[in-house]
């Protein structure tokens, strides 16, 4: 069936559900996308557990153990590339808020080039830094807890892209709830920027 | 075939778990290749092979049968196909096997689904008792032994009481609450066809070399890091049940706090509601910590990270306080819908207001609280830190209370009602209040430490298990699909088969899991295939008493298939019920109603004249000038 | 504009009810033989929780009936209960009461916690070792010597094991003892008993293994002393090299182990 013939039946008798009360000032997709971050948070909580079993609990004699080194100013500049991607993104959903469909492009754009900036640089990282996820827990940690965060990245950058797409395919508007498309990306970003200064300090500068 | 393989289906989920699972196939072989590794890795914690595929496959079947497709189309900016509702409701039975976003056709998809799970984990638990009726082997080897319970555990938690609980709050939150769906339809079906896939991924490892996975349903490492291949499939199929249950969770939450019909204040809502809602807090919240302590296996299985390998700076204890921080959670989620569905029927069929309702509902958010503080209570004598074990035993005991104050509530509920006990979901609701409490007294002594020393990891905890599980969640699960039937088939089931039904799995469970106390206080160690002579007549009592309570259960789906096709009509609301849910016909109209109910008082408010629940479409506004008896008019559809 | 209920005979009936339960069950010995001195203790904390146990359960049994009895509708009895939403000083009732048993509960098990866990300074050590699927134990004294399969001690005197687990995690448990503790690979656990009565036991491994879980088992003797050195003194082995590693390691919870596998 084409979607063609579909929307023609469809506009011909109407008959969908009765629109639900909105019985809270939320709407649904911000509220679903905080509450899917409570479980993310819990999922780097996990991982967050198990660093601290593996570093205070069995307490080895050094951290990280001899010989391996961290680069820790490397990822104190991607920390500063990575917080300021918030900057822009916050930018694009300001812009869209005042109509500015420009501001919003660049300002998505923008957020999607340091968020590659970041993921590239991370890679780099990986593999020059000479020890592996198998060499003793403290490599195995380190690369899940980078690497989960990296995988938020990840998808963080697939929801910029669907946004940035339909951005320049001329959706969006001023209107609260036709820029949620750009909003609810935006809040999720936001989410993988504070967590990575969470693992930042945890992982590389405690 | 070409048209077939375009169009979202049964055959494009085919073709797409095919192709997905060779591209992973195929992903893993070039990786090997280029690194010039052996091209099969075949050491029995290893098989790339077979791992990468059994993710990508699943994937692969879900884009096939159309669960991404809208997403898809959305994300990629071009027009959406409007939603013509297509694939909302269920004209035939066909429908059910289809990608359909209607919650009470997904509510059906989920309970026969999950109950088609329980009569293969019951399956199970039939050979355990065949094999442990005389000590000595008799059916299965100690290793295919070890196998069967861990499958059996397993099916039972991950894809049947958790996900069943889902299936009928799926069908029934949304009517409850006025609400014409779940909030995110679309997500809603993606979190059902998951499950399947889990249960497959669990049963699928018996043909894996090496046999289905054998560490018992907590995998504690490192016995599951150094097992054979089938435990990577419980590794992922928790992914993908896990996976399932929080986005179902995420879908209540938003649903109950963005959709309530006008009116509908929380202190209005029914007590299914608030432990649904409350379920999801725990769901939401606590299932992301197995999902990361199986991961952690994985990972050290298949990649040989050393998280708890100890040789390499591991530790293993850490596996059992992770996975216990979810699984302790767990135990809730698999109690408290039971909760709720005990309020319905109870108040229901005494034809009384729920006793003391705020503290009921303040005593689910207690339990919530409670039950992230208490995980260590399994790991008394796992070598832990010993100063956690009184804290947590003080926090174990504490969780009586709230659970204490339900328990006391129903009863009160009883207090000056009429009581009704025409109806197997009633017989079922009572008979989980004296069960349950076994259970739960049992499972205050297991909080105190000392006498967890002595039972800890014998039968003593299988009959706990059994009686908080069994004639806890189980029980009150009859009662919730007994109760609903009629509302989700339009007919009404047979009485007199139910009785049969609800007897025989009274006498059942008290007759096999009773004696499990004994025998475990007694010196009986669980997860053995063979034990003491000095065991040997108990078990035997206990194995009669289990067939009996697996042929009865022969009955009830007897008598669930025959009433659906051929049981008499059951109008409306025949049990005469103030929620949302029975004002509307059996089954309900496809979008639950034509206008959005007024919601005017409490769920629960029997004998007050006048009183109503919520006004529905087409009665008008003076409600208050209904008289009692008269307040149940049908919601018309169209 | 209802009536009363009749509190004080449901009362006296859940008495009563509690007082038949207990004297049916304190009596059973339900732990079986006990042979350490933690075992009196554990099985009187046991008795007393049946004791209250059977009162809540007893509780919650003459509440059910007593409702179903007396408000069970009539056949074709169509109209309501009573409304009655609640009862403030009833709920806060049967939130107290229970909140005060579990507190009482939890007290008395932390002191018989502390009472079986009290270290003595005359006390023996002995090292149990665990790996699939058999146990073997080490004594101190001349360098260690060690048995498989069978453990010898001697009696009325406080014992601490310490706890090796060579491969996955098993776990000690002598029923007649009442004492359980997991062997965790990597780090010592320490179970503390005083054994009060000469005979043989077994001991048990309550910790999922592997295929031979159900099977692990080793033979305990609890012997007068003069017996158990002329036992010690009897074995010839000396205690082999890689649990003589293992056991080096006894004095730290977590090994330093980074660096010596892995990498
Ligand atoms: C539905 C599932 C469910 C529920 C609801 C519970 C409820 C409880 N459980 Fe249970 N439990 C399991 C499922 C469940 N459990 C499973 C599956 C395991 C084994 C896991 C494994 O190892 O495989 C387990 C194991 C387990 C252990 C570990 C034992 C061990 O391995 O050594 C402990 C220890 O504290 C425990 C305690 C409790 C307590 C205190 C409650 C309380 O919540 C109970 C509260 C209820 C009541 C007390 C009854 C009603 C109250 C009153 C009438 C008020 C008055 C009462 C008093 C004053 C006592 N459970
Ligand atoms: C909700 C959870 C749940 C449920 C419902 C059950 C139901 C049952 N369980 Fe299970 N069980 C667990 C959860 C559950 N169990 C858990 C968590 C463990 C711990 C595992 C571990 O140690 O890791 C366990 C372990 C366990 C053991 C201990 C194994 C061991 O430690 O060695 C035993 C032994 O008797 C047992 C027995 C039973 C029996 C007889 C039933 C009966 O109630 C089942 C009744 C039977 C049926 C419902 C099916 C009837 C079917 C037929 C008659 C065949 C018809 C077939 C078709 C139609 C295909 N279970
Ligand atoms: Cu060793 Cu079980
Ligand atoms: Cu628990």
């Amino acid at each position: 069936m084409e979607s063609a013939t579909v929307a023609v039946s469809h506009a011909d008798h109407h008959h969908g559900p009765p629109e639900a009360n909105q019985s809270s000032r939320i709407d649904r997709q911000t509220l679903g996308i905080l509450l899917f971050i409570v479980s993310e948070v819990m999922l780097f909580g996990a991982f967050f557990a198990s660093y601290f079993f593996l570093r205070v609990v069995v307490d080895p004699p050094s951290w990280p153990p001899h010989p391996y080194e961290l680069p820790v100013a490397v990822a104190g500049m991607n920390t500063a590339i990575l917080v300021s991607s918030s900057f822009t993104i916050h930018y694009a959903l300001e812009s869209i808020r005042r109509g500015n469909r420009n501001g919003l492009k660049l300002g998505l754009v923008a957020t999607w080039l340091l968020g590659a900036t970041f993921l590239f640089i991370q890679i780099n990282e990986y593999v020059h830094l000479g020890f592996s996820a198998r060499d003793l827990s403290f490599g195995s940690i380190f690369y899940s807890l980078t690497g989960l965060h990296g995988a938020h990245v990840f998808v963080g950058l697939m929801l910029l892209s669907f946004a940035t797409i339909r951005a320049f395919r001329g959706h969006f508007g001023p209107e609260e709830k036709d820029h949620l498309g750009v909003e609810v990306p935006g809040i999720y970003w936001h989410f993988v920027d504070i967590m990575w200064l969470v693992v930042f300090v945890t992982v590389y500068v405690l | 075939m070409a048209a077939a393989i375009k169009n979202p289906g049964w055959w494009r989920g085919l073709f797409g778990a095919v192709a997905f699972g060779a591209f992973g196939f195929g992903l893993v072989i070039a990786l090997r290749a280029i690194s010039d590794l052996p091209l099969y890795q075949t050491e029995q914690t290893g098989y790339p092979h077979v791992i990468v595929p059994a993710i990508t496959a699943p994937l692969g079947f879900l884009w096939g049968f159309g669960c991404f497709d809208y997403w898809l189309r959305w994300a990629a900016g071009l027009p959406t196909i409007p939603d013509d509702h297509s694939q909302h409701g269920a004209k035939s039975w066909k429908d059910y096997f289809k990608f359909n976003t209607d919650h009470k056709v997904i509510g059906v998809q989920y309970v026969v689904t999950t109950f088609i799970f329980f009569f293969l984990g019951g399956l199970m638990a039939m050979l355990i008792r065949a094999e442990l009726a005389q000590p000595g082997t008799q059916i299965v080897e100690a290793a295919t032994y070890n196998s069967l319970f861990s499958t059996h555990a397993v099916l039972m938690i991950f894809v049947f009481v958790i996900p069943v609980f889902a299936g009928l709050a799926n069908y029934v939150l949304p009517l409850m609450i006025g609400a014409p769906d779940m909030a995110f339809p679309r997500l809603n079906a993606l979190s059902f066809w998951m499950l399947p896939l889990a249960g497959i991924l669990f049963i699928g490892s018996f043909l894996a070399p090496g046999g289905a996975f054998d560490a018992g349903w907590t995998g504690y490492a490192p016995l599951s890091t150094g097992a054979p291949l089938g435990q990577s499939f419980f590794n992922l199929g928790v992914q993908f049940a896990g996976a399932s249950s929080i986005a179902t969770a995420l879908n209540f939450l938003v649903t109950i706090i963005t959709m309530r019909a006008p009116g509908m204040t929380f202190w209005r809502m029914p007590l299914l509601v608030w432990a649904n809602l409350s379920t999801s807090l725990l769901v939401v919240a606590a299932t992301p910590f197995i999902a990361g302590v199986q991961f952690m296996v994985l990972f050290d299985r298949a990649l040989h990270t050393n998280f708890f390998d100890f040789g390499a700076g591991g530790d293993v204890i850490s596996y059992q306080h992770i996975f216990w921080f979810y699984s302790h959670p767990a135990v809730y989620i698999m109690m408290l819908p039971g909760f709720g569905i005990v309020s319905e029927v109870i108040s229901t069929h005494a034809r009384k207001p729920i006793f003391g309702y705020r503290l009921m509902a303040l005593a689910l958010i207690g339990i919530v609280v409670l039950s992230y503080s208490v995980w260590a209570h399994h790991m008394f004598v796992a070598g832990m830190f010993s100063w956690l074990r009184v804290p947590m035993m003080i926090t174990t005991l504490l969780i009586a209370v709230p659970t204490g104050i339900k328990i006391f509530s129903w009863l009160g509920t009883l207090y000056f009602g009429k009581i009704h006990t025409y109806s197997t979901a009633m017989l079922f609701a009572l008979a989980f209040i004296v069960t349950f409490t076994i259970g739960g007294i049992s499972g205050v002594m297991l909080g105190m430490v000392p006498i967890d020393i002595h039972v800890s990891d014998t039968y003593f905890i299988v009959a706990h298990i059994h009686f908080v599980l069994f004639g806890g969640s189980v029980f009150t699960i009859f009662a919730g699909v007994y109760h609903w039937f009629p509302k989700m088939t339009g007919r009404m089931y047979d009485e007199k088969l139910g009785r049969v039904h609800f007897w025989g799995t009274l006498v059942g469970t008290w007759g096999t899991f009773i004696p499990m106390h004994w025998v475990g206080m007694d010196g009986m160690p669980r997860r053995v295939a063979d034990y003491a002579e000095q065991f040997g007549n108990w078990n035997l009592m206990i194995s009669a008493f289990a067939f009996l309570l697996g042929a009865v259960q022969l009955v009830f789906v007897y008598n669930m298939v025959v009433s659906w096709r051929f049981g008499p009509k059951a109008g409306a609301n025949p049990w005469r019920a103030n929620s949302i849910e029975w004002q509307v016909s059996s089954p309900p109209p496809i979008f639950n109603s034509t206008e959005i109910p007024r919601v005017v008082g409490g769920p629960y408010e029997f004998g007050i004249p006048g009183a109503k629940h919520a006004i529905m479409a087409g009665e008008g506004t003076e409600g208050a000038e209904v008289p009692a008896g008269e307040k149940s008019v049908v919601g018309t559809s169209p | 504009m209802y009536g009363r209920l009749p509190i004080v005979k449901m009362l006296l009936v859940t008495i009563a009810l509690t007082v038949v339960i207990s004297a049916v069950m304190v009596p059973i010995n339900w732990n079986g033989q006990g042979a350490s001195t933690a075992a009196p203790k554990i099985d009187h904390l046991l008795n007393v929780m049946i004791v209250l146990s059977s009162f809540v359960f007893s509780l919650v049994m003459v509440m059910l009936f007593y409702a179903l009895w007396k408000f069970k509708a009539k056949p074709g009895d169509e109209s309501d209960g009573e409304p009655i939403h609640g009862n403030t000083r009833l709920e806060i009732a049967w939130t107290l009461i229970p909140t005060v048993i579990v507190l009482f509960a939890g007290g008395y098990s932390w002191k018989v916690l502390d009472d079986i866990e009290d270290p003595v300074k005359d006390h023996l050590t002995g090292s149990v070792f665990s790996q699939q699927y058999a146990w073997s134990f080490a004594y101190p004294g001349k360098d260690y010597v060690w048995s498989e399969g069978e453990l010898h001690v001697p009696v009325n005197r406080q014992i601490q094991f310490k706890m090796h687990a060579m491969d996955v995690i098993h776990s000690f448990w002598v029923p007649e003892w009442r004492i359980k503790k997991d062997n965790v690979p990597g780090i010592t656990t320490t179970a503390i008993v005083t054994p009060d009565k000469v005979g043989t036991y077994q001991l048990v491994c309550t910790e999922l293994c592997g295929f031979g879980h159900a099977t692990m088992r080793a033979k305990v003797v609890v012997e007068s002393p003069s017996k158990f050195k002329e036992w010690v003194d009897g074995l010839e082995q000396k205690l082999p090299e890689p649990y003589m590693d293992v056991l080096k390691e006894e004095s730290v919870t977590n090994p330093p182990a980074l660096g010596a596998g892995g990498a």
